[in-house]
């Protein structure tokens, strides 16, 4: 005898915005009749914080997790103990998408999969049985999104990149020569849209040594708040490169990058944590040597 | 059955039989002269091309090559109203997959492929750059950083090893793509575009640009028929019907999961690749977003440093542009044309030259690499210009504004059409000559204007004169011969077309001086020269003129080593009798140079020569000797043949021709002038013929030779020919060797021979001989001494007939008779002496073909016992005389042993009886009425 349990959502794509009520079906699928104690099933959504051992404090670094914090937390009975026959049983549900007013923020944070913050929103399935089986569970993410706001104004920066704007920084540069540069960068806007590319254009008006690669890197900054302070990591999100090997000069070459899904979501500032992100222009030489621009951005739920 | 029957034949008619006859000014039999020549009866020729049209089936395998292509086109065949671009690529993409091949060792990074060392410092550059974390890492970001202890890199493959290997992987993709590991065919796909980064054997780079793009258009079919089959089931529907409303929210959301998966690839190259090959997704999605798309890739290309991976990206580009919209996509295929404008320096920049340099490439190899690509995107820019002249202005004027400029002027050239370029030919003219010293493509563009050129319309060009001197200048220092030749081929042509045959002289002397003058001998250009030859004699308007100019047979003749001169000479005869309108060859010099020509090819046959090849220089031997002709001059064309005879001897079938020739010389000869150049010509014959190989052919022309003697009365030379005719039946064997194939020589054997017994009824008798009819009893005996078969149609049907000759040579009046020639009748007068010798030659012959009947009845060939008995009948009742007895029973006998087996209304008998019936002599009435009882 063996039972299946499985949870499809009506929406394909798996998105809800807050409010919105999330429907779907339970299948339960059985090669035999299948007695049990009840069905229940619980939408939950936690945002899970870590601590990097590096910049964590002493206490913390024993146990790097900070406990959840709930952002909701629902849970119906969709059926009363008793039996489901053989075969393909489905039993739909809805169940209404409202944050717990207690929480935190104000309304829902949008799902986000990063290195150090995590917002995740599960449906959990689970069917009681008699003692003598073993309790029966699914579960099945799915993920929420703020509504759309109004395309933001948008707000273009643009840079000249020449030796004498290098902030010193270059890790291994310092001690070496460097080479004769003038590039010029320009992003259409600081506040992006998070479904829209984003676009910018980069030109090489005049370089001593030849080009390897000029890249477009976003990169996360997510900050956790603990006993100790807080902790404020940067890590690469995705590195996207724009110009391979060495371009003509005075040459406009586009800069186009689609931001990732889960892994990016709209600027976030709570009292536990922060997520915030950048974009780094990175042109490496041929020699290896590399010189970046950075700029901060703000990235709002849009269209 | 008595055994013996003696032989009676009939009283001799005393009334001469009259033939109906008229009279003629035409001699029935004489030979039409037809010219079948090309210029003349062109209509001839296509209304034969109609009627074999339905016979003119593709070659097997060629039928499947094209139903390939038609597989291959797909759903635009549709789009592109006029012109099919996928139809158009497959066919360059061929031959680009020809053309760009290498002997160099080829390298695969995959980690799909078996074998291959493992690289360690593959993600180096990525690690470097994204050192911030290296903790964790996120499943996006592993799309282009595969499980690294799997890459492998995979050196020293050949051509060949490569191109299976790239096949491998195309198959890995459908592999992995039908057991549901979408991903891993993409991660192979990626891999496969990144192949296309690597320039380190870059003659091979456009064929793989060719190979790899082929996988990259199959894993986007894959992706594209997997959404339209979620979308819209099986229905089959059009590109053009697709409408991003109607598609269901799960098909849309799996087209954003592949499209987000593409933006993410972090190298750019493979990111162009992949989003080129999905680019017909975003039909799933929004229709509108694709024109912008494609905008917005063109511009992305600029990215790419070097110019020749760009230069192919833009090609793939406007390949899957041209795929999507048909004709709509030409502005792209403009608008990617004019970014490799700006991006032209690049070609040229230190580094790429250092790089080529570095792989031994020379410039021109290296610039040919571009070709197709630029080929291509012109193409597509030029079938959307309306005014392509404009256009070719406009370009021109770039090429004068840049430096290196040769690159483009070549493609330029080759893309636009004729008339433009003509139009514009003096800039192009002037363009080449001040550039031309830099110029490593320069046999190349000389080449495609000349064949641009060459389409001009004949004497009409302004300044031809003018273009052919620049030409003359700037190929004339050109440092390749090779390049020289090329770049000559087109331009003799346009000498020809346009210019006066001084011009062409001066053109061919100079391509001599320049021969000479090169230094290296002429016979590793051989091939190029010929190629020259071959277009100067099929365009020169006159083609005879060609070998009054002084320049030409020097030039012919520049090559040395036997199978070169061998090929020319054959180029050129071939191509000039194709040519050549007139029927008659009288300009002695046109004679002495073909003559020299045909030696040349005599001489390269000997005994290893493959029949077809020497049958192909027969051929054209034979073409030269039955043209010329020296009018009325009958010894020196009789001279002419001598010399013939002495330079081919080798040929039997020119042999041949010439006995033919000189046969008819001799016949003409025999009226005009005195016996003495009948005699030789005779002797021509007589001495010629032993020396051919196949006796049936020496048979027939001794005998032809004879025919030929009795006519101009020369009975001693007609009875030497009939001899050794005679002597040469027994040699004729049973089969000959014929275009590869045995064929038996029966029919002609009996043709010939009744050809001999009816010539032999005007010989006459040699008085000095004692012995009568001595040809005939000689040929009677030799019949004995030859072991046919006697159940051989061949072996008593030469008896019948011979039969009919005796009976007929006992007429008083022969039925035919050579004025001037006193056959038999007149010679013996019916003298009973005369008449007994063949009596009793009848006599042994009806013997002989009594036993013949026998062996047939033993034989059990029923048919023809029936039928040889009543032909024998036949005979005995026309010929023999049925009132002696002994005719009259065999008469008998062989009719009712013709009974035995006919059937009762068997025609032939029927109307023997009827004939017999009808015939007055008391004889026959006889024995019509004996037979009529039976």
């Amino acid at each position: 005898m063996s039972a299946n349990l499985t949870i499809n959502l009506k929406r394909a794509s798996k998105v809800y915005y807050e409010g919105e009520t999330v429907a779907g079906v339970v299948v339960v699928d059985t090669n035999a009749d299948l007695r049990h104690e009840g069905l229940s099933l619980t939408m939950e959504g936690c945002v899970n914080l870590q601590l990097n051992t590096k910049s964590a404090g002493i206490f913390d670094a024993f146990s790097n997790t900070i406990k959840p914090i709930t952002l909701i937390n629902t849970t119906i009975e969709l059926a009363a103990a008793g039996k489901i026959p053989v075969g393909v049983t489905e039993i739909p549900f809805e169940m209404p998408l409202v944050s717990r007013q207690n929480s935190i923020a104000p309304a829902l944070l949008e799902t986000y999969h990063g290195v150090f913050v995590n917002v995740i929103y599960t449906l959990k399935c689970g069917m009681r049985r008699s003692f003598l089986n073993k309790q029966l569970n699914t579960s099945c993410q799915f993920f929420v999104q703020h509504r759309h706001q109004e395309r933001p104004v948008s707000k273009p920066v643009r840079c000249e990149i020449t030796p004498a704007t290098v902030r010193g920084g270059a890790p291994a540069g310092g001690s070496r020569h460097m080479p004769h540069f003038q590039l010029y960068a320009e992003i259409d806007s600081t506040v992006c849209a998070l479904d829209r590319p984003i676009t910018g254009k980069v030109r090489v008006d005049e370089c001593s040594v030849a080009i390897k690669s000029v890249e477009l890197q976003l990169v996360r900054v997510e900050t956790c708040g603990h006993a100790e302070g807080f902790s404020r990591d940067a890590t690469e999100v995705q590195n996207i490169q724009v110009v391979c090997g060495d371009p003509r000069r005075a040459c406009d070459v586009p800069l186009y990058a689609v931001l990732p899904r889960l892994f990016s979501c709209p600027t976030t500032a709570t009292h536990a944590f922060k997520i915030e992100f950048e974009l780094n222009i990175a042109v490496i030489f041929e020699d290896d040597f590399l010189v970046t621009e950075n700029f901060p951005i703000l990235l709002v739920r849009s269209k | 059955m008595p055994t013996y029957y003696k032989w009676v034949s009939a009283p001799k008619p005393k009334r001469r039989h009259d033939y109906p006859s008229l009279e003629v000014t035409n001699h029935p039999l004489k030979s039409e002269l037809l010219n079948l020549k090309f210029s003349t009866n062109q209509s001839l020729l296509q209304s034969l091309k109609k009627w074999s049209l339905p016979f003119e089936e593709l070659d097997p395998l060629l039928r499947f090559e094209q139903m390939d292509l038609d597989n291959e086109t797909g759903p635009s065949d549709i789009t592109g109203d006029v012109i099919n671009y996928p139809k158009a690529w497959n066919s360059r993409r061929i031959a680009i997959l020809n053309k760009y091949t290498t002997g160099e060792k080829l390298t695969i990074i995959s980690s799909f492929l078996p074998g291959g060392e493992k690289i360690s410092t593959f993600s180096a550059l990525l690690r470097q750059v994204s050192n911030l974390n290296d903790k964790v890492k996120h499943r996006l970001e592993q799309l282009d950083d595969f499980d690294e202890s799997s890459i492998r890199k995979t050196m020293g493959l050949s051509q060949q090893e490569f191109v299976t290997k790239i096949h491998m992987l195309d198959e890995e993709i459908k592999k992995a793509w039908d057991t549901e590991q979408r991903v891993k065919a993409f991660k192979i796909a990626i891999q496969c575009s990144k192949l296309l980064s690597d320039i380190s054997v870059m003659q091979f780079y456009p064929s793989k640009f060719v190979l790899i793009s082929n996988v990259l258009d199959n894993f986007g079919m894959l992706v594209f028929d997997r959404l339209k089959k979620k979308s819209f089931g099986d229905k089959d529907i059009k590109l053009e019907d697709i409408d991003s409303n109607l598609v269901p929210e799960a098909a849309k959301e799996t087209c954003q999961n592949w499209l987000f998966k593409m933006a993410s690839i972090r190298e750019l190259l493979p990111r162009l690749y992949m989003e080129m090959s999905l680019l017909k997704c975003y039909l799933f999605t929004s229709r509108e977003e694709l024109k912008p798309a494609i905008a917005r890739l063109t511009k992305m290309i600029r990215g790419i440093g070097n110019p020749l991976v760009a230069v192919y990206v833009r090609l793939y580009l406007c390949n899957t542009a041209a795929k999507l919209f048909g004709r709509d996509s030409e502005n792209f295929f403009y608008d990617n044309l004019m970014e490799f404008f700006d991006d032209y320096p690049q070609i040229f920049h230190p580094a790429m030259i250092k790089k080529y340099g570095a792989q031994l490439l020379t410039s021109d190899q290296y610039l040919s690499l571009y070709v197709p690509a630029v080929d291509w995107l012109l193409y597509g820019t030029l079938n959307a210009t309306p005014c392509k002249l404009t256009l070719l202005e406009e370009f021109l004027e770039k090429c004068q504004n840049k430096d290196n400029s040769e690159l483009l002027l070549c493609c330029f050239v080759s893309a636009f059409d004729s008339p433009s370029v003509i139009k514009k030919s003096s800039i192009i003219m002037d363009i080449i000559y001040k550039a031309a010293d830099e110029m490593v493509l320069l046999s190349q563009v000389l080449n495609s204007l000349g064949e641009h050129m060459c389409q001009a319309e004949p004497y009409r060009h302004p300044s031809s004169e003018s273009l052919s001197q620049t030409w003359w200048k700037v190929a004339s220092n050109m440092r390749s011969t090779n390049n020289f030749l090329q770049a000559l081929e087109p331009w003799m042509q346009f000498a020809c077309i346009q210019l006066s045959s001084q011009h062409i002289n001066m053109l061919l002397r100079g391509t001599i001086r320049y021969m000479i003058k090169c230094g290296s001998p002429a016979d590793e250009y051989s091939v190029q020269i010929q190629a020259v030859v071959n277009r100067l004699l099929k365009h020169v308007p006159d083609v005879e003129e060609l070998f009054l100019m002084d320049a030409f047979m020097p030039l012919v003749e520049l090559v040395q080593t036997s199978n070169a001169r061998t090929a020319m000479a054959k180029t050129v005869l071939s191509v000039f009798f194709e040519r050549f309108t007139s029927v008659q060859i009288e300009d002695h010099i046109i004679i002495s140079s073909l003559m020299r020509l045909c030696c040349i090819l005599h001489d390269s046959i000997n005994a290893v020569t493959v029949e077809d090849e020497s049958k192909l220089v027969a051929e054209l031997i034979n073409k030269f000797i039955l043209a010329v002709s020296y009018q009325d001059d009958l010894e020196q064309q009789l001279n002419f043949y001598v010399d013939c005879r002495a330079a081919f001897i080798k040929l039997d079938s020119v042999l041949v021709t010439l006995i033919h020739c000189v046969s008819a010389l001799w016949s003409r000869a025999g009226a005009s002038c005195g016996r003495g150049a009948a005699r030789a010509c005779g002797a021509y014959v007589f001495v010629t013929s032993p020396s051919l190989q196949c006796p049936l052919t020496r048979a027939s022309l001794t005998l032809q030779a004879a025919q030929l003697s009795l006519l101009n009365c020369c009975q001693g030379q007609a009875e030497a020919n009939l001899k050794s005719f005679v002597s040469l039946i027994p040699e004729i064997p049973q089969y000959i060797q014929e275009d590869a194939q045995k064929k038996p020589t029966h029919d002609r054997v009996l043709g010939l021979i009744s050809n001999f017994l009816s010539t032999l009824l005007i010989l006459p008798d040699n008085m000095e001989s004692n012995s009568k009819a001595y040809i005939l009893s000689g040929f009677i005996k030799i019949m004995e001494r030859i072991h046919w078969k006697k159940t051989d149609a061949l072996y008593y049907t030469s008896l019948l007939r011979t039969m009919d000759l005796l009976c007929e040579m006992t007429r008083d009046t022969y039925a035919y008779h050579i004025e001037g020639v006193m056959s038999n009748d007149e010679l013996y007068g019916c003298d009973r002496e005369f008449i007994d010798v063949l009596e009793k030659h009848a006599t042994n012959i009806c013997q002989e073909l009594l036993v013949v009947l026998k062996a047939l009845g033993d034989a059990k060939e029923n048919k023809k016992q029936c039928n040889l008995a009543l032909d024998l009948f036949w005979r005995i009742i026309r010929r023999g005389d049925v009132s002696d007895g002994s005719m009259a029973s065999l008469a008998m006998n062989l009719w009712s042993l013709s009974k035995k087996h006919q059937d009762s209304n068997n025609k032939y008998a029927k109307s023997l009886l009827i004939s017999l019936e009808q015939d007055p002599t008391p004889g026959c009435q006889r024995l019509y009425e004996k037979i009529k009882d039976m």
